[in-house]
């Protein structure tokens, strides 16, 4: 197994690095140069700009400072320095790194945890009026744009005198130590984003799980067991649901990157501190190590999630070899 | 003659055992005529809107729908409208728009107003409207669903923009599925290094991460292009995203159909391979195609507003759902508090998803022949 | 739109008049700066004591001021630093802030600042003339320096010099005589004792004061005289001050300022998300626009518990429209350059429109430079703005010659195109898609057809610069003194680019004058001999004459002047309009929770 894992790391090497190159390429094809966002302040001359460009290597010619980028990547793992903030990109990244897997990962859960279930309840009520109730109720989650649906709920909380309307503390549990009363703060503060996002997949997993619950129904050995006469929670649950489940951990797999792009919006309409804004600022800003290394991250997230897949998905279902 | 009727019946039941399928699932059979009755009223926004998205009624800037009016002072009327005297608060400057009794006009059918392009004929008849007022009498709107900030008629736009909206999926659909058909089909069918190097780059592709990369792109779609240029630079980038998945699931299927009796023996009577493919494997995956396209669909619906949102997408005089929801959001609070019918697009988005995904899940049980319960 | 404009580059320039009655009347001891004199604003006398929350737009670069150009870095510096001299709240003329007082040498060369005596760092360290000078030709004058300001600081290619005399003294000697040069010392004032080792002074590389105090910096090394000092930065979230106990500003009765013992940044970017958290009472001010005015005040006068604020202040981005006289199509070139199509367009703009739907009535019209509240320098021109005539400007347009020849409803250029202008515009804005959606539906009616096209507003000014537009919809902030202002309206300036081809090749070197318009040449010694004239009446009389050329001939045509907005929770007093980074225009020690 560790070889499997170890050729699977080694196969994703040459992948990364495309990915790196053709990010690297979108980034430089876009017009106008970082010292753009500047102009307007008077400070500013063209002395000041090329000194900027000097100092950021930005008068090297383009391939010039992808090589330069990846040396630091593959020799010192460095990753470069932000332009915007004029510290390492992988510093930039860690400050906000523990908020946004803490939020995605919520979400992903929040997710499954509606949705398993709910999958499971359609597939075997397929046209009964309550699994439509909540098929409506899911797509509904997916239809709904999360910036909108963010905008409602922030709207029907100021209604009701709240004051949990963005953010993830109330001001002064910002940078309060921890204790009881700032994590209730957080939960009430935090359901927000996740039920705007998580909703979001419901619909989505729902789906896949309905699917492949009524695939799994089909096959034999269901018949068989239902055949053998055992019973039925036995069959659904140790038949079925275990069979079923397992397309949906390949789909786990890729979500892995939703931790980056998926809170991108919602983070800006509730203003979360995550990763997101950070990578649309940078592409707009065209901060190019910045967003070439969350662009890659992102991308490697994903090539991990389907290893990790892969390894669960092996260990869920013994038919499933390395290979 | 009777040997070759017999695979036609066979075919035809299984048609039938699918519509019956279909038919079963209520909220699918809605959802299709939700969606038959929507691109409809895009193909006839035109005729179907009163007023051009364009037109900038002074004086009724943020005026709220209008209320149709059956009852009068003679009793029972013909639907009509009342006149609105337009005024702002001294103190809050707010607007208010309060009706006046004392000017009642008919809505009429069919009414002659400005004009609209229609599959290149031009024409100025409009479904309904309340006709121009002749000499010095007061000039009055039938607004269903209010006006926006500029006092343009927010039915028109929904109308219009829904051109955009729901052609963004088709459009796109059909674009990133040619790329998917073509791409994964080769892999399946020829296997080996060029299976290989499809793969790589489906991989590659897989791995980008969907909204920013569609982020880097649609900031590359040079600002200054007219409006359709973008929405068709739009289409392209949605559509350069979406092929990659399909095309790793066709590969997939094409992989087994290849080993299929009647492909090798195309093969074997010298058909071309690109026949093969086109002819002989997709008909074959044609019901998971249709599912999967309509499945598809609402993401590029969705894909479009997220960018509308981000200032990136759809830009003025041109209009879409995600345009208008983005401008209502961007007044947010005030929207809900003041103008509320400026999210009337966004239930037209959310019906359109809505619609789409329930017509999808119901065209797949419904080409799905294993399972039966 | 974030209309945050800095002091403008400036290679001489403005009256010490002011000065010279202000010197030396000041005794030696430790004298605090009193602020008073605030009725008209209403000012009273606050308390000691309690907290405020304000809006950070996003988060900051770095918390070093001159290392990265950053709005909120600005917002926050401004509580943490002071300058050398300030503007009045209400006169926003210039007064003694860290230098008590300051002298003129008669030749307008040499200028010579006595430091208020007994001021502390936040760190207890005496703050002296060394810090002045180090701030100065170590960091302002660094050319490496991401945020420094080198080239208004290098007169005849040569550094401005500054000397510490004696401890409480700095003498400036400059190469020109330079009237407004009073203005440039609001810069604001950086411990040499933190940042020394950043300095090329102090062995490091020049480049390397970018790096000092990075925003996960230790808060205690950030170091300052401003009425707050840092007392921690949660990374995306918040940044949060508490007082300067070694402050140097008091009240009218003696009170020590600032009246509050804390000092909060909510870091929040989207502007509805700022409202959220103003109406749930976690934002105690907020800026708004005219469109967000009908529904605050409504809550407001519905009981919430909070004020709704119009001011007329100052500051401000009055928006404009440009016709790119260098553009790539040289038939529309030749027209933009024509001052009849130019007054014939104005004629097609409908400001009253503009006012009262984009920004709910809340702006009035426009000065020509110069903001109408700007009683030192503006001069009525409102008579030259016209008024919305459709027949008119179709008239003046039939005049030009351009006439709808093929009847499609477009008037025709003289080789027989249609009459079309790209309008650039910015499309994440609250009022800038609305005002370029109605110049378009007014021209369509003169027979003008426009195409919209809109980009991220960020990408306005680069895209002026680089003359690739016919038509842009822009805004430039405006400023007490016309000279803050120059690189913008003088032609040939680096911010004139509605007319580039009079700009020089290289920073510094004079613009193509052979090139300009009589008009464009006058304005242009306007500036030039305005900046060198120490006589304050005759100042304003170049600047009016200025002003009167700008109305006539319409190098661009303002549209409007929005009105300042903001609003603000009952429980503070003293809330003066506040736009935001004004170096030296810092209300905020004046707030008092009741």
């Amino acid at each position: 197994m560790l070889s499997f894992i170890l050729r699977r790391v080694l196969g994703m090497l040459p992948t990364l690095l495309v990915i790196s190159a053709v990010c690297f390429l979108v980034i430089k094809l876009q017009p106008g140069s970082f010292t753009d966002q500047y102009l307007e302040d008077p400070r500013f001359t063209r002395e000041t700009a090329a000194a900027i460009s000097r100092q950021l290597g930005l008068d090297q010619p383009p391939v010039a400072q992808y090589f330069h980028w990846l040396g630091g990547v593959l020799t010192r793992f460095d990753f470069g320095y932000s332009f915007l903030q004029n510290r390492p990109v992988v510093t930039v990244i860690g400050e906000l790194l523990g908020w946004t897997v803490f939020i995605a990962l919520l979400t992903l859960l929040l997710s499954w945890v509606i949705a398993v279930p709910l999958g499971i309840y359609t597939a075997f009520n397929r046209h009964s009026a309550s699994s439509q109730v909540i098929g409506v109720l899911g797509y509904l989650g997916l239809a709904i744009p999360d910036f909108l649906a963010a905008l409602l709920i922030v709207a029907v909380v100021l209604r009701l005198g709240g004051t949990n309307v963005g953010g993830l503390f109330s001001p002064k549990y910002i940078d309060a130590p921890w204790s009881w009363a700032r994590v209730l703060d957080l939960l009430n503060h935090l359901w927000i984003p996740v039920v705007a996002v998580g909703l979001e997949g419901v619909a989505g997993l729902m789906r896949q799980m309905r699917a492949s619950m009524l695939d799994v129904l089909g096959q034999d050995y269901v018949r068989t067991a239902r055949a053998k006469g055992a019973p039925q929670r036995r069959v659904i649950w140790r038949h079925a649901v275990r069979n079923a489940i397992n397309p949906l951990i390949s789909l786990a797999g890729l979500s892995l990157p939703t931790l980056i792009s998926g809170t991108i919006i919602i983070s800006i309409v509730l203003n979360l501190p995550t990763i997101g804004p950070l990578l649309y600022d940078s592409l707009v800003n065209k901060d190019q190590y910045m967003a070439l290394t969350l662009l890659m991250f992102s991308a490697a997230l994903l090539l991990l999630g389907n290893l990790l897949a892969d390894i669960a998905l092996a260990w869920a279902d013994p038919r499933v070899r390395y290979s | 003659m009777t040997t070759l009727a017999a695979p036609e019946a066979k075919s035809a039941s299984t048609l039938s055992m699918a519509w019956r399928r279909y038919r079963k699932s209520r909220l699918g059979v809605l959802g299709g005529w939700v969606l038959a009755a929507l691109y409809l009223t895009a193909l006839f926004a035109g005729f179907l809107s009163p007023y051009s998205i364009t037109t900038q009624h002074q004086g009724h800037e943020y005026q709220p729908p209008s209320r149709l009016h059956l009852v009068g002072k003679g009793g029972l009327s013909w639907p009509f409208v009342y006149g609105t005297r337009e005024s702002r608060d001294p103190v809050t400057f707010a607007r208010k728009s309060v009706d006046d009794p004392s000017v009642q006009l008919p809505v009429r059918l069919l009414v002659r107003g400005e004009p609209y392009r229609f599959f290149g004929l031009q024409s100025d008849l409009h479904l309904f409207g309340v006709p121009l007022a002749q000499g010095g009498s007061p000039q009055v709107f039938y607004f269903p669903f209010g006006t926006d900030q500029l006092g343009r008629d927010l039915l028109s736009r929904t109308l219009v923009g829904g051109q955009v909206s729901l052609t963004v999926g088709l459009i796109g659909v059909v674009i990133s599925f040619a790329i998917g058909i073509l791409m994964g089909g080769i892999s399946g069918y020829y296997g080996g290094l060029t299976d290989t190097l499809i793969q790589r780059l489906i991989e590659v592709l897989l791995s980008f991460p969907r909204l920013p990369i569609l982020l880097a792109l649609s900031t590359l779609i040079p600002p200054r292009w007219p409006s359709t240029w973008v929405y068709l630079g739009i289409v392209a980038v949605l559509a350069l995203i979406g092929w990659a998945g399909l095309a790793r699931v066709l590969r997939g299927q094409v992989l087994t159909l290849r080993s299929l009796d009647y492909v090798s023996a195309a093969q074997a009577i010298g058909a071309r391979d690109l026949r093969i493919i086109l002819r002989h494997i997709t008909p074959n995956l044609s019901s998971f195609l249709l599912v999967t396209a309509t499945l598809a669909l609402p993401g590029f619906v969705l894909g479009e507003s997220a960018l509308s949102f981000l200032g990136l997408g759809i830009k003025e005089p041109m209009t879409s759902w995600g345009l208008l929801l983005a401008d209502a959001r961007r007044e947010g609070f005030q929207t809900l508090n003041l103008y509320p019918w400026l999210l009337l697009p966004g239930l037209f988005l959310v019906i359109t998803i809505l619609a789409f995904n329930f017509f999808g899940d119901a065209l797949r049980d419904a080409a799905d022949t294993q399972t039966r319960l | 739109m974030r209309p945050i404009r800095l002091p403008a580059r400036q290679k001489s320039a403005l009256s010490a008049l002011v000065c010279s009655t202000l010197a030396l009347s000041l005794s030696a001891s430790a004298a605090p700066k009193k602020v008073s004199g605030y009725e008209s604003l209403g000012v009273t006398a606050g308390k000691t004591g309690g907290g405020a929350t304000l809006i950070l737009g996003d988060s900051p670069q770095s918390l070093n001021y001159y290392g990265a150009i950053d709005n909120n870095l600005g917002l926050i510096s401004q509580q943490l630093f002071d300058g050398l001299v300030e503007f009045n709240y209400a006169t926003y003329k210039l007064e003694p802030a860290l230098a008590e007082s300051w002298t003129v040498s008669a030749d307008g060369k040499t200028y010579t600042f006595k430091l208020r005596q007994g001021v502390k760092w936040s760190d207890g360290e005496p703050f002296t003339a060394d810090d002045v000078v180090f701030t100065y030709e170590q960091i302002i004058e660094n050319p490496e320096a991401r945020a420094g300001d080198a080239a208004t600081f290098t007169q005849n290619g040569k550094k401005v010099n500054f000397e510490a005399v004696d401890k409480n003294t700095v003498r400036v000697t400059l190469q020109k005589p330079t009237p407004a040069f009073l203005l440039q010392m609001r810069n604001f004032i950086m411990p040499k004792h933190k940042l020394i080792k950043f300095s090329v002074e102090g062995g490091a590389k020049a480049a390397d004061l970018n790096n000092a105090w990075p925003t996960n910096v230790a808060p205690a090394e950030v170091v300052g005289t401003g009425p707050f000092k840092l007392n921690s930065y949660t990374a995306g979230q918040k940044v949060s001050l508490v007082r300067n106990p070694n402050s140097w500003k008091v009240d009218a009765k003696g009170t020590k300022l600032p009246y509050l013992d804390t000092l909060d940044f909510l870091i929040i970017r989207d502007p509805q998300a700022q409202v959220a958290q103003f109406l749930a009472g976690n934002v105690d001010q907020l800026n708004i626009t005219g469109a967000q005015f009908p529904d605050l005040k409504q809550k407001e006068v519905a009981g919430a518990p909070f004020k709704v604020v119009r001011s007329t202040a100052l500051f401000g981005s009055p928006p404009f429209v440009a016709f790119n006289f260098d553009a790539k199509d040289a038939a529309l070139a030749k027209l933009f350059s024509n001052l009849k199509f130019r007054v014939a367009a104005q004629s097609a703009l409908n400001r009253n429109r503009l006012i009262e739907t984009v920004y709910n009535g809340l702006a009035g019209l426009p000065g020509h430079g110069v903001a109408p509240a700007n009683k030192e320098f503006y001069v009525n021109t409102k008579g030259s703005l016209g008024s919305f005539d459709l027949a008119a400007a179709g008239a003046a347009l039939d005049a030009l010659g351009l006439k709808d020849t093929d009847g499609n409803g477009v008037r025709n250029l003289p080789g027989g195109k249609d009459l079309e202008i790209s309008l650039t515009y910015g499309t994440d804005s609250s009022v800038y898609p609305a005002i370029a959606t109605i110049i378009q539906n007014d021209f369509k009616a003169v027979g003008i057809k426009v195409n919209l096209q809109g980009i991220l507003v960020k990408n306005l000014l680069s895209t002026g610069l680089s003359g690739n537009f016919e038509m842009i919809l822009h805004a430039f902030g405006d400023q007490p003194d016309p000279e803050l202002r120059r690189p913008i309206w003088q032609p040939g300036g680096a911010l004139y680019y509605w007319h580039r081809s009079l700009q020089s090749a290289t920073d510094g070197a004079a613009p193509n004058i052979a090139k300009m318009f009589p008009w464009e040449k006058e304005i242009y010694s306007i500036f030039e001999t305005a900046a060198v004239t120490p006589d304050r009446a005759q100042r304003k009389a170049l600047y009016t004459r200025w002003q009167l050329l700008f109305a006539h001939n319409l190098p661009v045509i303002p549209l409007l002047k929005p009105e300042n907005i903001g609003a603000v929770s009952n429980k503070y007093g003293n809330y003066v309009y506040n736009l935001g980074v004004i170096p030296g225009y810092n209300p905020v020690p004046l707030i008092y929770q009741k």
